[in-house]
């Protein structure tokens, strides 16, 4: 193995991604539909990703929750990295997960129906959002919302864990995971080693 | 048909193994090393740059899974062995990954390499507390040297009085955080420098130089930092005096009448048959509580209590490291900076390395000392973003404008030896193949915790006086075992009726059969143990070989 090139390493892990695709249950926007793979021949896109744990009503709501989460905006969002494809796969094999997804689900459209008469989908995009900002930011939490909010936290750590683990994702951040480095990285600012006088990015 | 009987009987592959099989073999005896794994293959055994969407629970594992820890993961997973159980006693927490595969370990190791000194070695006459080392760092000091140039080490000459400098290679640069924390060390008056990394940061000895992709702990598949089956074994292998027995999981030493080691019997996990192997001096090398487990069950009528026993000290005096967070933040001036390759070399550029008690033993409110593990910046998983209030577009902008900038400081701290600590045989309960398992006592000692306090405070010092904020730290150390750095059981020392073996590892009972692991030090200081168990067997090893040109050990 000593010496071998990084070309050969990408051919082989390649071929061990093709092999472990086959068992794979069909994403349609991760996994190997993406395009890290670099090679069209390896392409397995089938037209609908079919969850396995959540029902079709089910599945739209945690489609919607997770590109609110991480919305597409000017860089791609939690849609354009499947994250709720990710998500309905982690719950469908995680029954202690199961109950808290579904009832959270449960909670948060007899909570819209309480708050606007209709179930959440339904609402309007601000209204959606006015229901879950109480939910979502800690200075804007009201009393008797508590399963509600704990089911977004849990909502929200499963999108960012889907995002970020994505290609997308990585991508977003230019994770530096992406590429091979020649030697050993370095400070650029060994001038201000306190970094205290960085030129200020716009945020 | 003759029985064969090789010269050496080597139990085990890893940095112990794999040492005393290289040096014995290339000294032109007949070695037969028992591994209870099996051989890994990189491309499948190792993450082999496989992305987290290449994975199918995205590199976290099967959720109903068990979690065994950073190493053993499932990128790893297979690699890793989960059939050989162990057993704690009431009271006792262990968490214990273990890896059986050949070259044990070292396929995984964080890598941190600094070598042990006088002030390890005499700390009881320093401190008053247990016992000195049998010998001093003057003895060792050029077979840590011979180590560091077979293996290559990153590090850089520092003159700290702790730490013993050596021959290296040039260290990894430091990283924005580094330098920001390093500015906050000066100002609390406590050591910031690169670590000492077995990490080639230039070829090295036929080895090619690191390509910096970060996830040595699963695996190099170009072998850019030491393991046993890239630097150790092929050297072996090419004398032609190796026989490498592969699922061949030691059971006890064998002896005959006069309480001499005579080979080893082990169980072949593939056909599950129980086999001999005859040999003129066994090596056990299976790592601490496993070398001691091997050793307990070798119970004969010359050895009732286990061979090699007569002190009663094998599977006593148990040491083991305390990790945990001692300190957790965010750098506020890398805010909103383009990301870096901070995750290069996966936690071992920097460390703090022990600044207490050094100009007089009692100057804190615990002896001995820590050492402090910094890192941070960009890694492969935004896992601040978890604390993060919000959602929507701010909350995106926000965990890209944070990625940059967390920071974490590790503790390292030994635990002192305790009559509390230690592993037995668990009178009941057997593995798969009929052998009883591995019984761990244990609990952290006070003074241990105390250095675990201390860290926490220095620590947020530390990153206040970076301009840092602080967030946290751990709310409790890691469970006992995590750090994988046990010593203590089989302890090395003068007198017979109080040490297992003596100063070269060779037992006192049974002068044919040697330790080459951690578990011949007396303590587990506030270093890593690899780079040791590398030069205490270089040095193990010749002493056996010239025990055999002496024909005090007869060769085949």
């Amino acid at each position: 193995m000593a010496g071998q090139g990084v070309h050969r390493r990408e051919i082989l892990r390649i071929l061990g991604t093709a092999a472990a695709a086959a068992s794979f249950p069909g994403f349609s926007k991760w996994g190997f539909a993406c395009g890290h793979v670099g090679n069209a021949t390896l392409h397995i896109k089938p037209p609908e990703y079919r969850p396995q744990f959540f029902s079709p009503s089910e599945y739209a709501m945690i489609e919607r929750l997770s590109e609110i989460i991480i919305p597409s905006d000017q860089t791609p969002g939690a849609k354009e990295a499947g994250v709720a494809e990710f998500i309905d796969f982690m719950i469908a094999h995680d029954p202690e997960k199961q109950y808290p997804f579904r009832t959270g689900l449960v909670w948060l459209n007899s909570h819209s129906e309480r708050l606007h008469g209709k179930r959440f989908l339904e609402l309007t995009p601000a209204q959606q959002l006015s229901v879950l900002e109480p939910l979502g930011f800690k200075d804007k939490a009201r009393r008797g919302e508590e399963l509600g909010r704990k089911f977004f936290a849990s909502m929200r750590e499963y999108t960012v864990t889907g995002f970020y683990t994505s290609e997308i994702g990585f991508k977003e951040l230019g994770n530096p995971a992406l590429k091979f480095y020649s030697e050993s990285p370095e400070c650029p600012h060994k001038g201000d080693p306190e970094h205290l006088h960085l030129p200020q990015t716009k945020s | 048909m003759a029985k064969q009987i090789y010269d050496v009987i080597v139990i085990g592959t890893g940095a112990g193994g794999g040492m005393a099989i290289k040096t014995l073999c290339e000294a032109g005896l007949k070695v037969c090393a028992l591994n209870a794994g099996r051989k890994l293959d990189p491309e499948k055994d190792f993450r082999f740059h496989r992305m987290p969407w290449d994975m199918k629970f995205r590199g976290l594992g099967d959720p109903k899974g068990e979690s065994f820890g950073y190493m053993d993961n499932e990128y790893t997973k297979a690699a890793w062995d989960h059939e050989i159980p162990f057993t704690v006693a009431p009271g006792t927490k262990w968490f214990w990954p273990r890896c059986s595969a050949v070259g044990g370990k070292t396929n995984f190791w964080g890598r941190s390499s600094a070598r042990f000194g006088d002030i390890d070695f005499k700390a009881a006459s320093l401190d008053g507390y247990d016992v000195d080392w049998p010998l001093t760092y003057a003895e060792i000091d050029p077979f840590y040297t011979r180590v560091e140039k077979m293996i290559g080490v990153a590090s850089s000459v520092q003159n700290r009085p702790s730490n013993p400098d050596g021959s290296y290679l040039p260290p990894f640069n430091f990283r924005c955080l580094d330098y920001i924390l390093e500015a906050g060390c000066r100002k609390v008056g406590v050591p910031y420098l690169p670590d000492r990394c077995a990490q080639l940061t230039q070829p090295h000895e036929g080895h090619p130089a690191c390509h910096y992709c970060g996830e040595c702990t699963t695996g190099c598949d170009v072998g850019a930092f030491f393991s046993s089956p890239y630097f150790l074994l092929p050297k072996a292998e090419a004398t032609k005096n190796l026989e490498l027995r592969t699922n061949a999981l030691a059971k006890n030493v064998l002896v005959d009448e006069n309480g001499k080691a005579t080979g080893v019997a082990y169980i072949d996990r593939k056909t599950k048959q129980e086999v001999e192997v005859y040999g003129r001096a066994v090596v056990v090398a299976a790592g601490c509580v496993e070398s001691s487990r091997i050793m307990l069950n070798s119970k004969s009528r010359r050895w009732p209590n286990g061979i090699a026993n007569s002190s009663g000290q094998l599977g006593r005096n148990l040491c083991d490291h305390l990790y945990g967070e001692s300190a957790r933040g965010y750098l506020p001036q890398l805010l909103g900076q383009p990301s870096f390759p901070d995750h290069v070399a996966d936690s071992t550029i920097a460390w703090m390395p022990r600044w207490q008690n050094l100009n007089n033993p009692h100057e804190e409110d615990f002896i001995r000392g820590y050492s402090i593990y910094p890192d941070g910046g960009c890694s492969e998983f935004p896992w601040f973003a978890r604390g993060l209030d919000g959602f929507g577009s701010s909350f995106k902008r926000e965990i890209k404008r944070r990625y940059p900038t967390p920071v974490n400081f590790g503790i390292q701290a030994p635990t002192l030896r305790s009559d509390k600590n230690f592993m037995d045989l668990d009178p009941e309960v057997k593995d798969p193949y009929g052998i009883p398992v591995a019984r761990m006592h244990f609990e952290w000692d006070e003074n241990t915790l105390k250095m675990w306090e201390h860290s926490k405070q220095i620590c947020a010092e530390v990153l206040k006086a970076a301009g840092g904020e602080l967030e946290g730290s751990g709310n409790a150390p890691e469970i006992p075992g995590w750090s994988l750095h046990e010593t203590g059981t089989c302890r090395m020392g003068n007198d017979p009726k109080n040490f297992v073996t003596n100063k070269f590892g060779q037992t006192h009972d049974v002068p044919n059969l040697y330790v080459c692991d951690a578990s011949v030090f007396l303590s587990c200081t506030d270093k890593t143990t690899t780079i040791s168990i590398l030069a205490f067997t270089l040095r193990t090893s010749e002493h056996m070989i010239e025990n055999f040109r002496r024909g005090d050990l007869k060769t085949a």
